[in-house]
């Protein structure tokens, strides 16, 4: 029996946990992460055990968890209590080998001191790893898909949404970043009009949320919890909409 | 501190467990790697704390520690606890209290480093286990 892997199935018991996923890489799931968990007022995961991006948007990289009798205290800020490997190794590389990440993921899901919380947001890593089985087997997670209107991103998020509703898991939302700028009363699409994402989105009846890109949320990193420009804007329109009740 | 948390886990765990199989435990052995630095003794007296009032009040908690083998997925070297104890030794005394692989020894292939070819694509099983449970 493996004590840790029942307790952070304990630790998730009876809360909402969304878990925020893209099968690629840089198509900004960290920064939706962050504003959905400042919306909500809810936990931040990161389960990026290697891109531990969270600790870098909120500007507490290196700062290290304490640890109490009742398990991993949160570093909070911005009103956002965040836990994540970084909060363990501090400001250094973190490398495993795969068959170690779901060790990891289940100590940190185990011991991360949730509180009341109801809700959990969960910055997933790119990719379809360890991590992601992990999370399975732990608890029955609400996706969240993020992907970028580019056909390279498209091609990769196909796969992530097939997998999710093989497992019976329809995504509560396909959120498309950097889907458009407005520039001088313009809009223009830098990374095309996304139709492919907007069809495997209406096929399978999941909400697409498309989300703007803001070149002054540049300036918020590590301080993200200030900004609240356009992109926050639209996460938090469709966190509070009726329609969006499941995001 | 992080062993009253590992005893809560053991305790949550091993109580459920116990209530589905309409059982009481009269005995833990758990299983710990050397690498985690846990204290023995307060994970004890912490497991005799949080046991009261649960299926467990009546049981001995036993502690192995376990002294992993690692083997180098680069290079194939087998290697023993004492050729990274000097790396352990150095990482502890870099994050004093906060050494990360007290609270999570999965952590290893972080900070260790093969001792024959220097990668850290190591591999030993780090994890923390009910061994044995006998009931009453």
């Amino acid at each position: 029996m493996r004590p840790l892997f029942e307790r952070a199935r304990e630790n998730l018991r009876n809360r909402r946990v969304l878990a925020v996923m893209a099968g690629k890489g840089g198509v900004g799931k960290s920064v939706i992460a962050a504003f959905l968990a400042i919306v909500k007022k809810a936990p931040l995961i990161d389960l990026d055990l290697f891109g531990m991006a969270a600790p870098k948007l909120f500007g507490v990289a290196g700062r290290l968890h304490e640890v109490g009798k009742e398990g991993i205290e949160p570093i909070e800020v911005g009103g956002v209590k965040i836990f994540s490997v970084g909060g363990i190794v501090g400001d250094r590389y973190v490398v495993l080998p795969g068959a170690s990440q779901g060790g990891v993921v289940e100590a940190l899901l185990a011991f991360a001191k949730l509180g009341n919380a109801r809700e959990v947001v969960i910055d997933m890593p790119p990719g379809m790893g360890e991590e992601l089985l992990s999370l399975h087997r732990i608890t029955d997670f609400a996706p969240i898909v993020v992907t970028t209107p580019s056909a390279a991103s498209y091609k990769v998020v196909k796969h992530l949404v097939d997998y999710l509703l093989e497992l019976g898991k329809r995504p509560v939302a396909v959120v498309m970043n950097m889907a458009y700028v407005r520039c001088n009363g313009a809009v223009i699409y830098p990374f095309g009009r996304g139709n492919e994402v907007k069809k495997l989105a209406d096929t399978h009846r999941i909400p697409l949320i498309e989300v703007p890109i803001d070149p002054q949320l540049e300036e918020y990193i590590g301080q993200i919890y200030r900004y609240r420009g356009p992109v926050y804007e639209v996460v938090q329109r469709f966190s509070l909409e009726s329609n969006y009740a499941a995001f | 501190m992080h062993e009253w948390s590992l005893a809560l886990s053991i305790v949550q765990s091993l109580d459920k467990w116990a209530f589905q199989q309409g059982v009481e435990v009269r005995r833990v052995a758990v299983s710990v790697p050397s690498v985690s630095q846990l204290d023995v003794e307060i994970l004890k007296e912490a497991f005799d704390m949080l046991k009261q009032d649960s299926r467990l009040a009546k049981a001995t908690l036993e502690v192995k520690v376990r002294t992993p083998r690692y083997k180098c997925r680069s290079c194939g070297h087998e290697f023993g606890q004492e050729e990274v104890d000097a790396q352990i030794k150095a990482l502890m005394q870099s994050y004093g209290e906060e050494y990360p692989l007290h609270l999570i020894p999965e952590l290893a292939p972080t900070f260790i480093r093969c001792p024959k070819c220097g990668s850290h694509d190591i591999e030993a099983e780090l994890s923390i286990k009910i061994e044995e449970v006998e009931t009453i």
